[in-house]
């Protein structure tokens, strides 16, 4: 027996989202922390009225429940997401979809770029120097020699990419893009 | 589609990403220009030519100018605009904020909010009249919680209702400082409606910028008048 008439039931929508962050997260701990910035942002009260919710992430993309009319609350409480459990996080949403299966097969890349292992090489540039922690596509993440270099940013690695590495950088790491 | 403008964003040394990585990452987001606008102290950017190699992104190298009184203010603004096409000014106090709307030369005046006192009538008039936009840095809405964001968002819309009595142009920003800064445009533009935009002026917020490069490029002789 079903539990509610069909037209009962709240109107839903399904939003992919990609997650940028310095660090693995876990999906518990990102699921507590859209609560908290939900709550922050709409009160008690606005939170009961979304009911907004974590399907599912596998450490990069996600999907997230939402009602069908509150579509961009839900935007500007993921986007208010700073941190998760001290790591810098970035939450972006990438569309909006009316099933699981549309928001998954629209939005979400079946390949994902392949990250390289650094293995600690090192970038030496004049006004940068440190060890590459993350390498994906064209964007390199610099753990700096320096700390003082990310102070303002209130981030652990500086971002580069490829392009910046590029025209006879030689001592970068030996070879002509530095990687 | 819109061509979106991320007005205010902040690199290398003074932030923590490149040029490049910033314009690669807001290719991605939606934007299709990007304004680096690093304070007094930080010009020289890292690499900025670096940039110019991410194709369908235009990177313009602007400058936030930041003073401690009006008379550093007016100097340095007008020394910045010879050199840059886009000149921003760090709001704070009254008179630094009243300096700024009252020098042609300047194009943008953010975080006017900053010295906790919402911007008077005859700034906002002074602003009009000599064309600079009002910038709505949209970072202490993501940082912030509780009742520091409560009492930015009250100024904020205190400032809001005055630009729009007198049709001042508003910028919205991420105000970034690294890639995990930066938003998407129709994020931007949903936490811009929680703070008091409406959506069409939350857009054309975004379109903004590119309105003042193209205004910024034109000659002119002397005000409104445009040598062809």
């Amino acid at each position: 027996m079903r539990s509610r008439l069909p037209v009962l039931r709240k109107r839903r929508r399904y939003m992919a989202i990609e997650v940028d962050s310095e660090e693995a997260l876990r999906s518990v701990d990102l699921s507590a922390e859209i609560h908290s910035a939900h709550v922050s942002l709409y009160g008690d009260v606005g939170v009961a009225g979304n009911r907004l919710k974590l399907i599912g992430f596998d450490g990069k993309f996600g999907i997230i429940k939402c009602s069908h009319l509150k579509i961009e609350e839900s935007r500007a409480a993921l986007s208010t997401v700073y941190s998760v459990v001290g790591v810098r996080t970035a939450v972006r949403v990438i569309g909006v979809s009316g099933t699981i299966r549309g928001a998954t097969e629209k939005y979400i890349p079946r390949l994902s770029l392949i990250s390289a292992d650094s293995g600690g090489r090192r970038i030496e540039l004049d006004e940068v120097s440190g060890r590459i922690e993350h390498v994906q596509g064209r964007q390199i993440d610099l753990c700096p020699d320096d700390p003082c270099r990310v102070k303002g940013s209130d981030t652990r690695y500086l971002g580069l990419t490829s392009f910046d590495l590029r025209g006879g950088y030689v001592d970068a790491d030996g070879t002509a893009d530095g990687l | 589609m819109n061509f979106f403008c991320e007005g205010n964003v902040h690199s290398l040394p003074e932030g923590s990403d490149s040029p490049s990585r910033l314009a690669l990452e807001a290719r991605c987001l939606g934007f299709s220009c990007l304004i680096i606008c690093n304070h007094t102290g930080f010009e020289k950017v890292f690499l900025p030519e670096a940039a110019s190699s991410i194709q369908g992104m235009e990177v313009i190298m602007g400058i936030e100018v930041m003073a401690e009184n009006a008379k550093v203010l007016h100097s340095r603004a007008r020394s910045a605009r010879a050199r840059y096409p886009f000149v921003a000014v760090h709001g704070g106090t009254e008179e630094v904020n009243r300096a700024a709307c009252e020098d042609p030369s300047v194009d943008l005046l953010v975080h006017p909010e900053d010295g906790r006192k919402a911007l008077g009538i005859a700034l906002v008039k002074a602003a009009q009249e000599n064309d600079v936009a009002i910038g709505f840095d949209l970072s202490p809405m993501v940082r912030l919680r509780r009742t520091s964001r409560s009492r930015w968002m009250e100024l904020v819309r205190r400032n809001l209702t005055l630009i729009r009595k007198f049709e001042v142009p508003a910028v919205i920003t991420s105000g970034a400082m690294s890639h995990l800064d930066l938003r998407t445009p129709r994020d931007l533009i949903a936490l811009a409606e929680v703070v008091g935009f409406e959506t069409f002026e939350a857009k054309e917020a975004l379109l903004h910028p590119l309105r003042i490069l193209d205004k910024n490029r034109k000659s002119w002789a002397s005000p409104g008048v445009e040598i062809l």
